[in-house]
């Protein structure tokens, strides 16, 4: 059965939804091999950070940028600039929106954060807001984008909400009422919501947040934009931006869509106001819409956008492409987590069905993480001695808020457990290892299969 | 070459960390136990552009420049290593890294601290870093509306947008021509070694124009300059110089330094895409601004090592590409009866050649059909630029720039001499 070559960039090309049929999929040896560059022992629990790039991708990525260095102004003028519209539409296809024109690829989350806060901060110097209107953010919000609001709507005027989310929590429905509760507070003393950021997951504590339903409540609240940062969302969740209905939806390939580093999408919907979003690096193309002008900001190494057709081959080669890998992620990664919390008498920091390929792991409290700086001295410690990599995060308990327990006393500290599935070292390894490295710091047994 | 030798290379430091407090930065460095590193044969410079496609002249060194395979390679090590692990790379070998590139770069420019040298992808970024700060000015009311930003008219056109996007936008205006009616001029952007047409421009001359005309700030978009011309900001005393290094400086793409003046108005810096690192100076904003490959950062201690292979370092690269770029300009205008740009010492690595009227060359678009079939007929890169003719004057000029190590541009004038049977 024949099926289009994804690197012609066809606007009605079908993602991932038909595995190449002619073709068998991808062995465990082939997965071995694509690998075969990632450290042999580290144990890799933080695939959330900074992704796995499959070694074939990396083959495509390394021709591209021999092909600039052979002859540049060739490539600069011939093959660049189709070559990321060709990226563009495999991804506007992929995250279902209406127009190529909506996708525009950047370097990543962070720098699509600068984007569209750059845009309020512009409003408020302009006069278009007032002093103390608002921007609405989760609490545990990605701190680059906390900072990009400090630089862009703080210091021009504008005052901000941050939603307090429980942690760890039960159920969608905790999530949604906090968020009407601040957007309460947000529209106090006669004050406009002029944008809402919404994380699709948050990083840490890593939860799926139910996106979908709060934009609607935004859009109910009056609520002017919202921008859903989705930093980890491709390769993670189904990623449908009508679905979500967002103004502003970003995600970053290189973390869970097998990217080398760096690229991201940012998706503006069609609107009088998305014309007026700039790269803040501006060069030749201002003017000429944000896609156009992020596709030349400056000589540089253009080459990981220019290999998501590469990736989506590779993608393919797996059972259920990239539909398959989600579900194969989560459920082993739900699996190695209760795995945890059974052998050491703790909790998830989320219901499973509130995870994607990343889930909160409640370490013992016999730990006693008491601060960020415990938590930072544990994972360096993890890493050079056990070489197990994987972030901690701790739990700052509020005052008058009793805590979960385990046997010993309050639960401080949780792992981010996020694996790329089949990736590389079998996943009992890799819990064998996590497990021996907290029965090597003397606290508890080893899980048992 | 029989030109006389230009016995010091400006390397001052030698890709280790201690950099000799001070030392001029006309210093031999020690890279080997040896006194002096062996010198490249022309059959190690062949080897080290062997990637290069072979059947093109590049003529066009100034927008793209030119990587050694050696510093490719060492750009190779670093991204694998980052790739085996990732998380281990962040946390424990990428700023220092970055800091030792900046530190070489210091001394090179002869800045007085790192903390004045930040490293960005290019000039085009550096522009916004410093026009963004201009436009905080005019938002937060530091600035009059109608205060000027000064620029050059053959100011790069990326720039120019910048201008627009950060000055104008925010009520500034943007002048060719200075103060007028009491306004004041907020920044001059003075340009070191223009792009189309391609000039050294007396920067130091004009940056002290500007300091006796009372204008606030100066930055000098130097994107040529490193490896091109002499640089020393302390002689040329602007408060924002900046230049990339893939340009003349063997580095792969991209990497540029952005040097800023240290002084009280200069706190308020900021890198455009803000992270973590917001608020603790713009060379430490700079040097993580989200997940992306640093690697081009990381290589300049090898590219130091590639260029001291060459006699006299950088100032010999820098002499023997100016004086071949204006003999083979010479023999061109010779053979077609038109003459150069400007005249010779204020050319750098790039000349302007003037092409002959018969071409008819009209419009932009003219001198753009021209390049193309240069590059596809003739397997000639070289960028045309176009100019309306004043009373009397041809059209069309080009601009050659070239390093010199490239053995082949030596053959593309055979091929240039024809030129007539082009139209």
């Amino acid at each position: 059965m024949q099926h289009e070559d994804p690197r012609n960039g066809e606007s009605d090309h079908r993602s991932s939804k038909k595995p190449k049929l002619s073709s068998k999929f991808i062995t465990e040896s082939d997965i071995r091999d694509e690998f075969s560059h990632h450290h042999p022992r580290v144990a890799r629990i933080n695939n959330g950070s900074f992704g796995s790039c499959p070694g074939s991708v990396l083959t495509a990525q390394r021709h591209l940028q021999l092909q600039f260095l052979r002859q540049p102004d060739a490539f600069y003028f011939n093959t660049l600039r189709d070559g990321i519209t060709a990226s563009r539409k495999i991804i506007k296809d992929f995250i279902n929106a209406d127009h190529v024109d909506e996708v525009s690829l950047v370097d990543n989350a962070t720098t699509a954060a600068a984007i569209v806060l750059q845009r309020i901060g512009r409003s408020f110097a302009e006069g278009k807001f007032q002093k103390n209107d608002t921007v609405l953010m989760l609490h545990c919000a990605f701190q680059a984008v906390k900072k990009s609001i400090q630089a862009y709507v703080t210091r021009a005027g504008g005052s901000v909400i941050e939603v307090r989310l429980p942690f760890p929590v039960n159920s969608e429905e905790e999530i949604i009422s906090e968020f009407k509760k601040s957007i309460e507070e947000g529209k106090s003393n006669g004050r406009k919501i002029r944008l809402a950021i919404i994380d699709h997951i948050t990083s840490m504590p890593s939860l799926v947040i139910p996106v979908k339903e709060l934009v609607r409540i935004c859009r109910a609240e009056g609520i002017e934009q919202v921008f859903v940062d989705a930093a980890h969302a491709i390769g993670s969740v189904k990623v449908d931006v009508k679905e979500v209905g967002a103004d502003f939806y970003v995600s970053n390939l290189h973390k869970w869509f097998f990217c080398p580093p760096s690229v991201a999408f940012l998706y503006c919907k069609k609107s009088t106001s998305s014309s007026d979003l700039h790269h803040p690096v501006v060069s030749h193309e201002y003017g000429n819409g944000l896609p156009v002008e992020s596709a030349w900001i400056g000589t540089r190494d253009y080459s990981s956008q220019l290999v998501v057709p590469a990736v989506l081959e590779f993608v393919n080669r797996f059972e259920g492409g990239i539909d398959g890998i989600m579900k194969r992620n989560h459920d082993e990664v739900v699996k190695m987590g209760k795995m945890l919390v059974e052998s050491w008498g703790t909790n998830l920091g989320s219901p499973p069905e509130m995870s994607a390929a990343m889930i909160m792991v409640g370490l013992p409290s016999r730990l006693c993480l008491n601060s960020e700086e415990d938590a930072v001295t544990l994972r360096s410690h993890l890493r050079d001695r056990y070489e197990v990599e994987v972030p901690i995060f701790h739990q700052v308990s509020k005052d008058g808020e009793e805590g979960v327990r385990d046997k010993d006393g309050f639960i401080t500290g949780y792992l981010r457990m996020g694996k790329c599935a089949k990736c590389f070292i079998r996943n009992e390894e890799a819990v064998m290892k996590v497990g021996a490295a907290f029965h090597g710091i003397n606290i508890c047994v080893l899980p048992s299969f | 070459m029989a030109s006389s030798l230009h016995d010091a290379p400006s390397a001052a430091v030698n890709g280790t960390f201690a950099a000799d407090a001070k030392s001029q930065v006309h210093k031999k460095p020690r890279l080997y136990a040896d006194p002096s590193p062996p010198l490249f044969t022309p059959s190690d410079i062949l080897s080290e552009f062997s990637h290069h496609d072979p059947a093109i002249a590049r003529i066009n060194n100034g927008s793209f420049g030119s990587c050694p395979s050696s510093v490719i390679s060492a750009q190779n090590d670093f991204r694998l290593q980052w790739l085996r692990q990732p998380d281990d790379f962040y946390f424990n070998q990428l700023q220092p890294k970055i800091l030792q590139s900046r530190t070489i770069i210091k001394d090179l420019i002869n800045a007085d601290h790192v903390d004045e040298v930040s490293i960005v992808d290019n000039a085009t970024t550096a522009a916004a870093i410093v026009l963004q700060q201009i436009a905080w000015g005019f938002a937060e009311g530091k600035f009059n509306h109608g205060d000027a930003a000064v620029m050059l008219h053959y100011a790069y056109g990326a720039v120019k947008k910048s201008v627009e996007a950060y000055v104008t936008r925010a009520g500034g205006q943007a002048l060719q021509r200075g103060k007028q009616n009491g306004r004041r001029v907020r920044l001059a952007v003075i340009d070191h070694v223009t792009s189309m047409p391609t000039v050294v421009i007396p920067v130091k001359e004009l940056v002290t124009i500007c300091r006796e005309e009372g204008v606030d700030q100066v930055f000098v978009d130097a994107a040529h300059g490193i490896g091109c011309v002499d640089i020393d900001m302390k002689q040329i005393g602007a408060d924002f110089y900046t230049s990339n290094l893939h340009k003349w400086y063997f580095c792969p793409p991209s990497v540029a330094f952005l040097y800023c003046k240290r002084s009280v108005n200069n706190s308020d810096l900021h890198h455009p895409v803000v992270s973590h690192e917001y608020g603790n100076g713009l060379a430490i904003e700079s040097a993580w601004i989200g997940t992306r490959d640093y690697s081009a950062q990381l290589v300049v201690p090898k590219v130091l090592e590639f260029i001291n292979r060459f006699e006299g370092g950088i100032n010999g690269i820098k002499k023997r590409n100016h004086e071949r770029v204006v003999e083979m300009g010479q023999m061109l205008v010779e053979a077609w009866g038109t003459h150069l740009g400007c005249p010779p010492e204020m050319c750098s690595s790039m000349v302007m050649v003037g092409l002959p009227a018969c071409l008819g060359i009209s419009s932009d678009r003219d001198a753009l059909n021209l390049r193309t079939c240069l590059r596809e007929k003739f397997g000639v890169e070289v960028p045309i630029y176009y100019r309306s003719p004043k009373d009397g004057e041809e059209g069309g000029v080009t601009g050659l720039g070239m390093q010199s190590i490239n053995l082949l541009t030596m053959h593309s004038l055979v091929l240039l001499f024809p030129i007539h049977k082009l139209k």
